[in-house]
């Protein structure tokens, strides 16, 4: 891979990565899927080192209908646990871009701290790591899968609404 | 700690109301740790999640830590994981393999069945006429332990009635439950969801056999077709319908069932049991095994979930376990365990866990809009503005039969007012 061609992954990494963070933090649900090709993954593990979403239970293990489920969730008017709706603000930070993948796709770890606050409720922190594969569609890059892996992820939680 | 008289816990229950006291009160819940999860059989794990000589895990009765470990014999026993020496907690893991047990503190060490193994100096206190082989030097046992069908229940108080005796009429669920692995046996195998709300723990208590909320509360999860989303694959039983073509909530239709003790279950939401896909495979295994009448009985769940009083829930149709631990008045911990049937196709676990994760995690599209329903309620009866709570629904038409198990239809808070009676004779009992 030319130097040129590394950092032009990095850059389309970070700015697709980005620009999700944003779209969830700004609750535009439907573009956020829009980011998501359609046989995509969507998982957060439940216990730290989980070897694979099947045999284990995990806070989140989404397929695309699956994710389009809960955002039609998070937009019905009777959803309890979001009204009032949460508001999140989350900082993300890129470790590394790499491993192609055939030429067509790659990886990218990051680390991320998320801000939850809803009105009535003690501000949440929640912290952990990112990581992304993503796939050249056309001019497009998009997420193939993503796995998002809280520090304490095998805690109990108070109920979670939002997708990390 | 001042004793709260009988008269005045009567006063507290009516046959169709309790008072918002026994969930704010800080002294009721102190009796409760010691009427209750002081006397009944209490959940504390699987045998499976020890199986090996030295394997342990941590958890609480009541506020009580434990230990549940399996020691060099085989045999399974349940500590007090607390340090004979001056007290401390040994343990701290979560869980393990170990060989002994060692207090950080001073060095003590104990085997995994509780006897002191040894500590620093020891023979100098020897020579001084210690005999350390005396139970108060070992890691005290909790006063009963028994399990049914390898899930272990630990009870503080030494007399009673046995395991057995305590689950009754409540047992038949139980065994059916188990007997839908083609092996007879299962395990728990698949880690597990943890949840916590502030609130009360009987809400969530109520809650399990609450069949007249769900229309209200998971009203988010039903699509405009009256179904919810897909809970299974397959061709039958897929999806729970909450409406009828006519608009008609059939959910509401479900009527529960008491049992002597507390416990109660719910009836399916899949009353035609399911069929197609991987299902078909299970099917022939049980067959095989039982013959295709008994096959299909298996496979055609009756209940929904069997609710253990205080504190333990089979669901039934996840093929999981619910294990409720109260942490103070006002705040529960809350986990569930997906069980494997042992013996059936691995899909059908991977099935389990999967939809596990959207019906009763944390993040699930069910289960947080009930920790939402705990937090209000804790929030309601935390005023005083009104005393009671009320738990009138269905009393007129719920009937007993002659080994005291009732019933009522749809809507009914049958449920809750026998928990209520429960927690009262329990409560009241010096
Ligand atoms: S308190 Fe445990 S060894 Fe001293
Ligand atoms: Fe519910």
């Amino acid at each position: 891979m030319t130097a040129a061609r590394k950092r032009d992954d990095v850059a389309a990494a970070s700015a697709l990565i980005t620009l999700e963070g944003r779209l969830l933090d700004e609750k535009r649900f439907e573009a956020w899927l829009d980011l998501y090709t359609e046989d995509a993954v969507y998982w957060a593990p439940a216990a730290i080192d989980q070897p694979d979403p099947d045999n284990h239970v995990s806070l989140f293990y989404d397929d695309k209908p699956t994710m389009r489920l809960r955002v039609g969730r998070l937009r019905h008017p009777e959803i309890h646990v979001q009204t009032p709706a949460s508001r999140t603000c989350r900082l993300i930070s890129i470790l590394e871009v790499g491993g192609d993948q055939g030429g067509d796709g790659y990886k990218a770890i990051s680390n991320f701290i998320l801000v939850e606050y809803r009105p009535g409720f003690e501000q949440r922190l929640y912290a952990g790591t990112y990581e992304h594969r993503l796939v050249r569609k056309g001019n497009d890059l998009k997420i193939s899968w993503k796995k998002a892996t809280l520090i304490n992820c095998d805690a109990a939680f108070p109920a979670i609404a939002l997708p990390f | 700690m001042a004793a709260i008289g009988t008269q005045e816990l009567q006063s507290l229950v009516k046959p169709d109301r309790i008072h918002r006291r026994v969930f704010v009160d800080p002294a009721i819940f102190d009796l409760e740790m010691a009427r209750i999860f002081g006397r009944m059989w209490i959940y504390v794990g699987h045998e499976s999640q020890i199986r090996k000589p030295g394997d342990f895990l941590c958890t609480r009765i009541g506020r009580e830590p434990v230990i549940l470990s399996r020691h060099a014999d085989g045999s399974v026993h349940v500590l007090h994981n607390r340090c004979a020496h001056r007290g401390s907690k040994v343990v701290t893991q979560e869980c393990g393999n170990t060989k002994r047990f060692q207090c950080m503190y001073h060095g003590w060490t104990y085997h995994t069945d509780g006897r002191l193994a040894g500590l620093p100096m020891q023979a100098e206190e020897e020579k001084d006429g210690f005999d350390f082989s005396a139970p108060d030097f070992g890691m005290r046992p909790v006063a009963r332990c028994q399990s049914h069908h390898g899930f272990v229940f630990a009870n503080l108080s030494p007399s009673g009635p046995s395991l057995v005796e305590a689950m009754g009429e409540a047992r038949h669920a139980f065994d059916e439950f188990v007997a839908a692995a083609p092996d007879g046996e299962v395990e728990l195998a698949g880690g597990c969801h943890r949840y916590e709300y502030r609130g009360n723990w009987k809400h969530q208590l109520e809650n399990l056999t609450d069949t007249y909320h769900t229309v209200a509360t998971h009203a988010s999860t039903v699509a405009p077709d009256g179904t919810q989303f897909k809970r299974r694959t397959g061709t039958k039983g897929t999806d729970v319908q909450f409406y009828d073509r006519e608009k008609r909530p059939v959910i509401l239709d479900v009527g529960v069932t008491v049992y002597p003790g507390g416990h109660s279950s719910t009836e399916s939401l899949f009353p035609e049991g399911q069929s197609g896909g991987v299902w078909e495979e299970y099917r022939a295994l049980l067959a095989a095994r039982h013959g295709i009448e008994r096959a299909n009985e298996l496979l055609t769940q009756k209940i929904h979930n069997l609710t253990l009083f205080p504190s333990f829930d089979l669901l039934v149709v996840q093929n999981a376990i619910r294990v409720i631990l109260p942490i103070g008045v006002d705040r529960t911990e809350v986990r569930i365990y997906p069980v494997r049937l042992k013996g059936a196709p691995e899909a059908v676990f991977q099935e389990q866990v999967r939809y596990v994760n959207l019906t009763h995690s944390a993040s699930s599209f069910v289960q947080s809009d009930d920790l939402e329903a705990f937090r209000r309620q804790q929030e309601g009866v935390e005023s005083d503005a009104q005393e009671w709570c009320l738990a009138t629904r269905g009393q007129k038409r719920e009937r007993y039969d002659n080994r005291h198990v009732g019933h009522g239809d749809k809507t009914t808070e049958i449920g809750q007012r026998h928990q209520h009676q429960a927690w009262l004779d329990l409560m009241c009992a010096e």
